[in-house]
């Protein structure tokens, strides 16, 4: 494995990381999808996961965000380990993490509002939450959400008429309002055409200011383009991990490459 | 294509196996002799009487009256099992053990398991026990088909909430939101359409407990249809019946026409993995909520069903007593001698039934199909005529309470198991019969359309009959486990087997002996349940049909 | 919710079974057509009501569980029942008390009917009851005393078993049904409430060409009321005695009771206790009525 120089120094002294990956290894069965994964993330970084398929990029995302938890070691959310048995406590740790979808995830049969709505729903009552669906709550904030990706006049649409792209920024709209400390993107551009995807990248960046940012991408331009560090996984490891400057073309083909 | 569907070993099939063992069951216990001659003078008049129904004011009032009693009790029992479906779909189902309380499947597994007790019970059994907590009060009747039929509810509901699409939720769970919340935001609308149209097909289903109900006394049509078979007027009875008709025509029409506005897979149907997710065609949800709105108040009005004796101390002690006067179950070497033939006699008696429904409903389930006439030709005007009149039979089937099937067959069958089986066949003919035809009605077309400038006879029996064959089987084998429960029905008017017994134990007061009898009954029930489960997965496709939920009915 | 919100559900809920307002409840077992009780009731409600000085309401029932069962749980206070039911009801509720009954209860009879066409003869002596064997037969309720207890009784006395008919019996929910089925020959023969019968006959509603008596059982105690112990704390403690004095008081020279006296098919009624029914509990046991 080729462990090349560790985050960039102006960040690792500004402060606590956000998050800490420390010696996670994760099976389905007895197949180690994850073998000692060791990462640590400062806030205001962006970071594309990149690696072949099967390498197990989302299952490193679905660790971070608490979907799955390790077979042994630790994730550690601003400094708190993600696997708290207090179910309220995990949930009040898991509304600083946001997570963008490749299939956008959405609840398709509800109007726009209560999509992006669904952001809010952890810090409101679960009787606010309810009324809600009849009287929608907390319209500015959808609306500003909204506006900001682009969507201001799409507020009370139904969600399955909208196009892909569309659908997409309705989704980073709903990440806007939860407004997390951690955002995560697992593919988020893999099923839009080239346009489309740096319109959400750019979207993605911007309102990942001051949020630390961790995307998994299979486009390796985009990667490198909006990106400023890369981790490469293959087989279960960390291949290479360092930042997009430093990161040499060789050693992108031998993260892609076939096995002989 | 579904051709490929229809199982190689056919032949060999234990379903066949069963059936032959039921008919020699039946054969070997039909009491000498079965028919009654005597009976046709009587007969002849009650049909006769069809022509010439009672119209007196009078009567037109006390129909009026019993028609809403009916309507009003199956609306509200519906409301209630609808609620109980809900919070139970929710409790039972898969994806809420995960999210919640991931680990416990034990739980889970016990909460299903509960959930099957009521289900095994049929509604008029619930009705007597109530009958001796709340007396006549018409909280019986909705409660009796609240609770089993919030059971069957709540099974398929939690079928169709870990059917529907869990990626919304997964998504606002991983977010920090509570897991009821998320539920209600990520689950439930995705749902919701499909458990509307389940609740609609429910209410189909409560309206025909609704008339049963009646003869345990509850009122309504059920009361009055009873009581003019048993006082012999037949005018009357035949005014009761056409209104009956009229209100069960009216709401099968509606509820077949609102579940296809919604866009539902009708419950034949055998859809292939997950649900999708439907949308409504105009405003039927505006429709839907006004109606429900009006209705559910005025019925919860017009019966006024004094809940307050639910929680009253009074219900207690007399629940106390009940318990104390039915347990332990009289379960000596002397009733268990009585009770093993009574229980193959029983057994006989569904295998019978659901051999007369499936046959007869796939008989009938061809022409009674919209799409039919085009397969044979017959764009005639009386093609239009035919199909009328064989929903019109199919209608009239179903319609009519079991029990009063039965009692129609008392006339020239002497009491046994036959005019009960006959009763049941005819009655799930009824229902199973306008189920196939919309199963056929929703065929796929394409690998008909691959039988071009073929005969129409060739395009049925290579396209359309392996098409429809295994749903309609799988579906019949299902049913077969309702008319199980539903021999306990005509055995209360006298049609023989473990029913009948139970009758004469109702009547002398004999608790502990109706306790053994019920678990009897309620073994046979689950044993029926096993095999039929068991036969339907051997069906291949049967696979589909059980894990689809959709497909559950119900009785 | 607030509070007043909440007592006003309270209250709500609380209406129907306020416990003032609670009228007596009377009830019978449907042993006939249902449209008769319900006239037949409605009078005897409103002289009830003249004479107790309480508020009195007829309840219909629709089979003779029920009016047992309704008994029990308090749902009826004040129930004609038949001899089999009355028995019934009062093991069920300690206390129940049976007040009057009409004079022909004490010397109850049943009727074996026959059709004509079925070639059966009638007969002088219960050992005749042997000609049914082989015969097609109905029985009344399930529970009526005239129409199924003591008649397979009778039977059993004279050594007829319910699997010496042809085919198993029925069992036709009243009197009136009884008649009719044996009438059209649906039955060759069955058994039922002589009284009925008479009441029938007198009307014109029997057709003798085609039905005729075979044989008329010996006598034993039938319809009597029974009074739910329950109504003594609500109206006090003579209350018993109050009811039992209205239906002895009725008068065949008063028009209004006379045609009461008349609906129930009797001259007046008489005195009659719960002792009088040992005879129906022991043959009730003996049948397998009462566990």
């Amino acid at each position: 494995m080729l462990r090349l120089n560790r985050s960039p120094d102006r960040l690792a002294k500004s402060s606590e990381p956000h998050l800490q990956v420390q010696g996670v290894t994760y099976c389905y069965g007895n197949t180690a999808a994850l073998t000692d994964i060791n990462l640590t993330l400062y806030p205001g970084e962006r970071v594309a996961l990149i690696g072949p398929s099967g390498a197990g990029k989302s299952t490193l995302l679905k660790l971070l965000n608490g979907t799955l938890t390790p077979t042994t070691g630790t994730v550690s959310v601003l400094g708190v380990p993600l696997a708290d048995p207090n179910p309220r406590r995990r949930r009040a740790l898991q509304q600083q993490i946001g997570t963008v979808y490749q299939q956008f995830h959405l609840v398709e049969n509800l109007r726009v509002i209560h999509n992006v709505n669904a952001g809010q729903l952890g810090r409101w009552p679960w009787y606010q939450a309810l009324w809600s669906l009849v009287w929608p709550q907390g319209i500015e904030t959808a609306r500003q959400a909204l506006a900001r990706v682009g969507l201001p006049d799409k507020l009370y649409s139904r969600t399955d008429r909208l196009s892909g792209g569309e659908q997409q920024r309705v989704a980073i709209a709903r990440i806007l309002v939860q407004d997390p400390a951690i955002l995560l993107a697992d593919e988020p551009i893999s099923n839009l055409d080239p346009a489309r995807s740096h319109e959400v990248m750019t979207l993605l960046t911007h309102c990942g200011q001051g949020k630390t940012l961790i995307m998994s991408l299979h486009a390796l331009e985009f990667a490198q383009t909006y990106c400023e560090r890369l981790v490469g996984l293959r087989e279960g490891k960390i291949f290479f991990d360092g930042l997009v400057t430093a990161i040499t073309p060789q050693q992108i083909t031998q993260l892609y490459r076939l096995e002989p | 294509m579904s051709v490929q569907t229809v199982p190689r070993s056919f032949l060999l099939n234990p379903l066949l196996l069963l059936l032959g063992v039921g008919l020699f069951l039946i054969l070997s216990r039909v009491e000498q002799p079965w028919f009654n001659p005597d009976g046709w003078p009587l007969l002849a008049q009650f049909l006769s009487a069809s022509l010439q129904p009672d119209l007196s004011a009078e009567l037109l009032m006390i129909t009026v009256d019993a028609t809403l009693v009916t309507l009003a009790y199956a609306v509200c029992g519906t409301f209630l099992s609808v609620l109980l479906g809900l919070v139970g779909g929710l409790g039972s189902s898969a994806i809420w053990w995960e999210l919640v309380l991931p680990g416990q499947k034990g739980i889970w597994l016990v909460l299903r398991g509960l959930l099957a007790i009521p289900r095994g019970i049929h509604e008029i059994i619930w009705g007597i026990f109530f009958v001796n907590l709340w007396g006549l009060d018409p909280l019986v009747a909705v409660v009796a088909i609240a609770l089993p039929f919030g059971a069957i509810t709540a099974k398929v509901f939690s079928e169709i909430l870990d059917e529907t699409p869990r990626q919304p939720l997964l998504t606002l769970i991983q977010s920090g939101v509570s897991p009821f919340v998320a539920v209600v935001y990520g689950l439930l609308p995705q749902a919701f359409l499909n458990l509307l149209s389940y609740g609609f097909y429910r209410f189909e289903c409560s309206l025909r407990s609704a008339a049963v109900l009646g003869i345990i006394g509850a009122g309504g049509l059920g009361y009055q249809i009873l009581l003019s078979l048993q006082s012999l007027r037949y005018n009357q009875l035949w005014t009761f019946f056409y209104a009956l008709l009229l209100l069960n025509g009216t709401v099968d029409l509606l509820s077949a026409l609102l579940r296809r506005r919604l866009g539902c897979t009708p419950r034949i149907a055998l859809p292939q993995g997950k649900l999708r997710s439907v949308r409504p065609q105009g405003p039927v949800l505006l429709v839907v909520s006004l109606g429900l709105g009006l209705l559910v108040p005025f019925c919860f009005w017009y019966i006024h069903p004094d809940v307050s004796k639910l929680w009253a101390p009074h219900t207690g002690e007399l629940l106390a007593q009940l318990g104390q006067s039915a347990f332990p179950p009289e379960l000596t070497m002397t009733t268990l001698q009585q009770l093993l033939p009574l229980a193959l006699q029983t057994l006989g008696m569904s295998v019978l039934a659901i051999l007369v429904a499936g046959v007869g409903g796939v008989l009938l389930s061809f022409p009674a199909a919209s799409n039919f006439r085009r397969f044979l030709g017959m764009d005639a005007p009386w093609g239009w005529l035919f199909l009328l009149g064989v929903r019109g039979v199919l209608l009239l089937f179903r319609t009519i309470p079991a029990p009063i099937w039965a009692l129609v067959f008392l006339f020239v069958l002497f009491p046994g198991i036959l005019p009960g089986a006959l009763a049941l066949g005819i009655h799930n003919l009824g229902i199973l019969g306008r189920l196939m035809a919309e199963g056929i009605e929703n065929l796929d077309q394409r690998p008909l359309q691959a039988l071009p400038g073929a005969s129409p006879l060739v395009v049925f029996s290579y396209g359309v009959l392996p098409a429809t064959l295994p749903g309609a089987l799988a579906y019949t084998l299902y049913r077969w486990e309702v008319c199980m429960r539903e021999t306990v029905l005509v055995g209360l008017v006298g049609a023989g087997g473990l029913g009948r017994l139970l009758s004469e134990q109702l009547s002398s007061f004999d608790y502990r002996g109706m306790t053994a009898t019920l678990s009897v009954l309620i073994l046979l029930t689950f044993l029926v349940d096993v095999l039929s489960t068991q036969v339907r997965n051997q069906l291949r496709y049967g696979i589909n049909t059980r894990k689809s939920g959709i497909i559950k009915g119900g009785s | 919710m607030s509070q007043s919100r909440r007592a006003l559900l309270g209250f709500l809920l609380a209406l129907p079974v306020s416990a003032q307002a609670k009228p007596l409840v009377i009830g019978a077992i449907p042993d006939q057509d249902p449209e008769l009780l319900q006239r037949l009731y409605g009078k005897l409600a409103r002289y009830l009501e003249t004479e107790l000085g309480v508020a009195v309401v007829y309840k219909p029932v629709t089979d003779y569980v029920a009016a047992v069962t309704a008994f029990r749980v308090g749902d009826l206070d004040l129930v004609w029942f038949g001899g089999l039911t009355g028995v019934q009801a009062r093991l069920q509720v300690p206390g129940a008390q049976a007040l009057a009954q009409r004079e022909i209860d004490a010397q109850f009879h049943s009727l074996f009917m026959g059709n004509k066409k079925s070639g059966l003869r009638p007969f002088q002596d219960l050992k005749g009851l042997a000609s049914l064997k082989g015969r097609t037969f109905t029985f009344g309720s399930e529970s009526s005393t005239s129409g199924r207890l003591m008649p397979q009784f009778f039977l059993q006395q004279a050594g007829v078993n319910l699997e010496d008919f042809k085919g198993q019996p029925g069992f036709a929910n009243s009197h009136d049904t009884t008649l009719r089925l044996v009438e059209a020959g649906s039955y060759e023969a069955g058994a039922m409430n002589e009284q009925v019968f008479l009441k029938r006959s007198e009307t014109g509603a029997v057709d003798y060409t085609r039905i005729q008596v075979l044989w008329r059982s010996p006598a034993y105690y039938d319809y009597h009321w029974v009074l739910n112990p329950t109504v003594q704390a609500r109206y006090g403690a003579k209350f018993a005695e109050r009811v039992q004095t209205a239906f002895l008081q009725l008068d065949l020279k008063v028009p209004a009771q006379k045609e009461i006296l008349g609906l129930f098919g009797t001259q007046r009624f008489i005195r009659t206790q719960n002792r009088n029914y040992a005879q129906i509990e022991q043959v009730a046991r003996q049948i397998g009525k009462i566990k």
